[in-house]
């Protein structure tokens, strides 16, 4: 009879990544494949569709998004610390970025302006981000549960400010506020919707997280304290630290997103549903996708950010909605089971 | 007759060898040891037997209806349907259930006739229990004979220690050595591992020696053998002397590094574990507290440490009172503390070896700075980008000492560091914490074993019930005879 066993494997890490990869792109031409079959559109048109907004640049508008928080994510994930509040530090970010640009004189002033309102929105999602940080680091309390909750927080606060005292005097009743000042706007690359600059920040956070979580003594400790929290507290590092450490970094990243995504797109403050409009949630995939490493984050941010995208432009088209959500399930299936493989190897002996 | 035999098996682990083309035999009736130093293979071994991990070549031959045929097992549960029965370092049992419905539980038997069974083989073996006591109510030795019941109930054809009896105070392994003879003398088969030479000795009809993987030689009771040979065979180098080091007489400095006054600390369950008057650890001397396992020794350590908090008392290091200071703050005042368990506290499992030195080093870190630590204690693999998790338990242990090279520490306190080590190793390790307290380091050492204390301490207390029972210096006259009394009377 023969026996059938699961296994745990530790493939190396290059030969991991290459699973993950061929996963996503034969997940892409099944997908391909099976909405021509089912629906009876011309596969080649679909897969003009696929492969256009793969190579278009109006992606990197999302990429800006996802590769910062998937990174400041990765970062609490290394640690076991399950902050799932990345949409509300966004929200947060924005309304203080929002705040800088509209409400001080900075707001006038070129470069500075936008500097200083990415820093107080970085600041916004971290702190954000680090009451559920002192809460677990200090009394225990799940952060996942916490980090969940204040996203509906961050919204309504949002919200109350853009239904009430920051509604603009020139949006005809629309729940916004006014556009921010010329000087903060950052400028978008001609014919799209994204700063090159934005870009320039979002990719120079790979390198800074990579060096932190595995060539500094801080960031190991960060990556062993989710497993064995007394070995790192008796090497002299502590473990309340780390936590709000971890809780700071990534509310910060998804903090200085939300703040872009004010400068860079929207250019006024809308009601918080729009501004996270679900990004912090992908986000969380976009960190796992790439296995937390930090290297791999660009790839993945850019896999989930074209993903993103076609959804957008297939509801236009003559491919729906919904065709476009089984398109996106059907890819991320391949995708847990390209983990899995990576993970796990069955064994099979007669 | 043979029972089971073991052909040309070989076992990597990456680009590590566990076992390298091994053949190997037991006879029925027979108690063969097989010998070796940390992470020489005895453990991938003893899997591979008993169905955990596949070999890569070579197979197994078991009699089965009088015949040798080749056998294979791809999990504990079909090695045990063959009659084969392992005991581990850990006990394997449900701390919620009873002893007796846990040997129920392993046998598949009702509670009525697992406890005919379980009084028939107390009976034969000589092994004395409570088989309705709480498993989670005993004490770590309890448990292990727990397991040697519930092993021998199964009536197994082949019994396999790894390191079963290694952490076990000397009575009671006195105990389980007979328990093995009596077995062997009704027919059974046992494969008995250990890294320790004289325990090899007391008790196997033979004797496998592995080194890295490759059996060296099988020493038979019939060949004439001397202590070094096995030395020789195991370690391969010249035979390390085990020459006692030289005790030096205290130096009478100022300095009292590390003071605990009427410190009382509770264990997980909330009862008083410890309870101490005043215990003082000299710069430059290495204290040891001695005592029969399970009377306090680890809530103490912890208690001194930071990982556990002090209900009554003091903690004084170098002048400042650090009773509130958490563990991480404690250790980076310099007061560094190596538990006796390396898998759960030493070690992060999932960083690499080089990571967990980088965690231990402050400074600035050096590959110089690993490759010196890690031939220092003699960590093998000696690959730093290793996962610490593939490391056997003595080279974990090893690891969680190299703390005590790189976090310049003015007090050490160190929990039963050379259990897990083999002679060369344990050697290595005494004279590291000897050559700290020459640098000026406090030393407290907390062990279960006379010998090691004798070896290397100035000063020794005896710990019972918590409490410190009896001081004496290391040149009292008659200090063993003093030091079992005292762990025999209070205990
Ligand atoms: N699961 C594993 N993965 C990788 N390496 C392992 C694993 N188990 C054991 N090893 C390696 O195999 C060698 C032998 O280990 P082991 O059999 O545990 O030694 P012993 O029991 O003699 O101390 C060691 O170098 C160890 O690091
Ligand atoms: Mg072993």
């Amino acid at each position: 009879m023969p026996k059938i066993a699961v296994v745990r494997r530790d493939l190396p890490p290059t030969l991991s990544a290459v699973v993950r990869l061929g996963a996503a792109l034969a997940g892409i031409g099944i997908a391909i494949l099976s909405i021509s079959v089912i629906l009876g559109v011309d596969a080649w048109t679909v897969t003009e569709r696929v492969v256009g907004t793969f190579l278009r640049p109006d992606m990197i508008r999302y990429l800006i998004v996802f590769l910062p928080v998937g990174l400041g994510l990765a970062v609490a994930y290394h640690a076991r610390l399950w902050n799932l509040g990345a949409e509300g530090q966004i929200v947060m970010g924005a309304v203080a970025a929002a705040y800088v640009a509209l409400f001080t004189p900075l707001g006038e002033i070129r470069v500075v302006g936008p500097l200083a309102a990415l820093l107080a929105a970085s600041l916004a999602g971290a702190l954000w981000a680090l009451l559920p940080g002192i809460l677990r680091a200090y009394l225990n309390v799940n952060e996942a549960i916490t980090t969940l909750m204040m996203n509906y927080v961050a919204y309504s606060l949002c919200n109350y400010l853009v239904y009430g005292p920051w509604r603009g005097r020139r949006v005809y009743g629309y729940p916004e506020t006014d556009l921010i000042p010329d000087a903060s706007k950052l400028q978008w690359v001609h014919g799209y919707s994204f700063s090159p600059w934005s870009l320039v920040i979002a990719i120079a956070f790979v390198p800074v997280i990579y060096l932190f979580l595995y060539k500094t003594r801080i960031g190991t400790a960060l990556r062993g304290y989710g497993s064995s929290p007394a070995a790192v507290e008796l090497s002299g590092i502590s473990g309340t630290r780390l936590i709000i450490l971890a809780f700071f970094v990534s509310g910060a990243l998804a903090g200085l997103v939300g703040g872009n995504e004010i400068l860079m797109y929207h250019r006024k403050l809308v009601p918080g549903e729009k501004i996270g409009a679900g990004m912090g949630f992908v986000s969380i995939m976009v960190a796992w996708l790439a296995d937390l490493n930090p290297a791999l984050m660009p790839l993945s941010a850019y896999y989930v950010s074209a993903l993103h995208y076609l959804r957008m432009v297939m509801q236009v088209g003559e491919l729906t909605e919904p065709v476009a959500r089984f398109f996106i399930g059907l890819v991320f299936m391949l995708l847990l089971v390209s983990i899995f493989v990576s993970k796990y190897k069955v064994v099979i002996r007669k | 007759m043979a029972l089971i035999s073991l052909v040309g098996i070989t076992k990597r682990f990456g680009s590590v060898v566990a076992l390298d083309n091994v053949s190997l035999g037991v006879e029925s009736g027979e108690i063969l040891g097989v010998l070796g130093e940390n992470g020489s293979g005895k453990s991938t071994l003893t899997k591979i037997i008993y169905g955990v991990y596949v070999p890569d070549s070579g197979y197994i031959e078991l009699r089965t209806d009088g015949l040798m045929r080749r056998a294979f097992f791809s999990s504990p549960k079909e090695a045990l349907l063959s009659g084969i029965v392992m005991i581990s370092q850990r006990p394997q049992l449900v701390e919620e259930l009873s002893v007796l419905d846990n040997i129920a539980l392993f046998l598949g038997y009702s509670r009525g006739r697992t406890r005919k069974i379980v009084e028939s083989t107390m009976s034969r073996f000589n092994i004395k229990l409570n088989a309705d006591a709480l498993v989670g109510s005993l004490s770590y030795t309890e448990k292990q004979l727990v397991e040697l019941v519930k092993a021998l109930s199964f009536k197994p054809r082949l019994l396999i220690l790894d390191e079963a009896t290694t952490y076990l105070p000397r009575d009671v392994k006195a105990r389980f050595y007979e328990a093995l003879r009596t077995f062997a003398s009704i027919g059974g088969s046992v494969i008995f591992i250990t890294h320790k030479i004289p325990e090899a000795l007391e008790v196997c009809d033979r004797i496998a020696v592995l080194r890295r993987g490759r059996l060296v030689r099988i020493f038979s009771r019939k060949d004439v053998f001397s202590i070094d040979d096995l030395r020789k065979a195991m370690f391969e180098e010249v035979s390390p002397s085990v020459a006692t080091e030289r005790v030096e007489e205290a130096k009478a400095e100022d300095g009292k590094v590390l003071r605990a006054e009427g410190l009382v600390v509770l264990d997980d369950y909330g009862k008083r574990a410890v309870s101490i008057d005043e215990l003082v650890v000299e710069r430059g001397s290495v204290h040891a507290v001695v005592g029969v396992a399970g009377n306090g020794q680890k809530e103490l350590c912890e208690g001194l440490s930071g990982l556990r908090k002090a209900v009554e008392g003091r903690v004084v290091l170098d002048g400042e009172d650090v009773t509130r200071s958490k563990a991480s703050e404690r250790a980076s005042k310099g007061l560094v503390y190596i538990p006796e368990d390396p898998f759960r506290t030493g070690v992060v499992l999932d960083l690499t070896i080089m990571e967990n030195i980088r965690l231990f080093a402050t400074g600035r870190l050096s590959s110089d700075t690993v490759k010196k630590v890690i031939s220092e204690l003699r960590i093998s693999p000696p690959e730093p980008r290793i996962k610490s998790y593939m490391l056997s338990g003595g080279n974990l242990q090893k690891l969680s000492l190299s703390r005590a090279l790189l976090l310049n520490p003015k007090c050490m306190i160190v929990h039963n560091p050379t259990r897990m080590l083999d002679e060369a190793s344990s050697r290595q390790v005494k004279l590291l914490l000897r050559d700290s307290a020459r640098k000026g380091v406090g030393v407290l050492l907390v062990s279960e074993d006379i010998d090691e204390v004798i070896d290397v301490a100035d000063k020794i207390s005896v710990i019972a019930n918590g409490r410190i029972v009896k001081t004496l210096p290391a040149m009292y006259p008659r200090l063993r005879e003093e030091i079992e009394e005292a762990m025999s009377t209070y205990a």
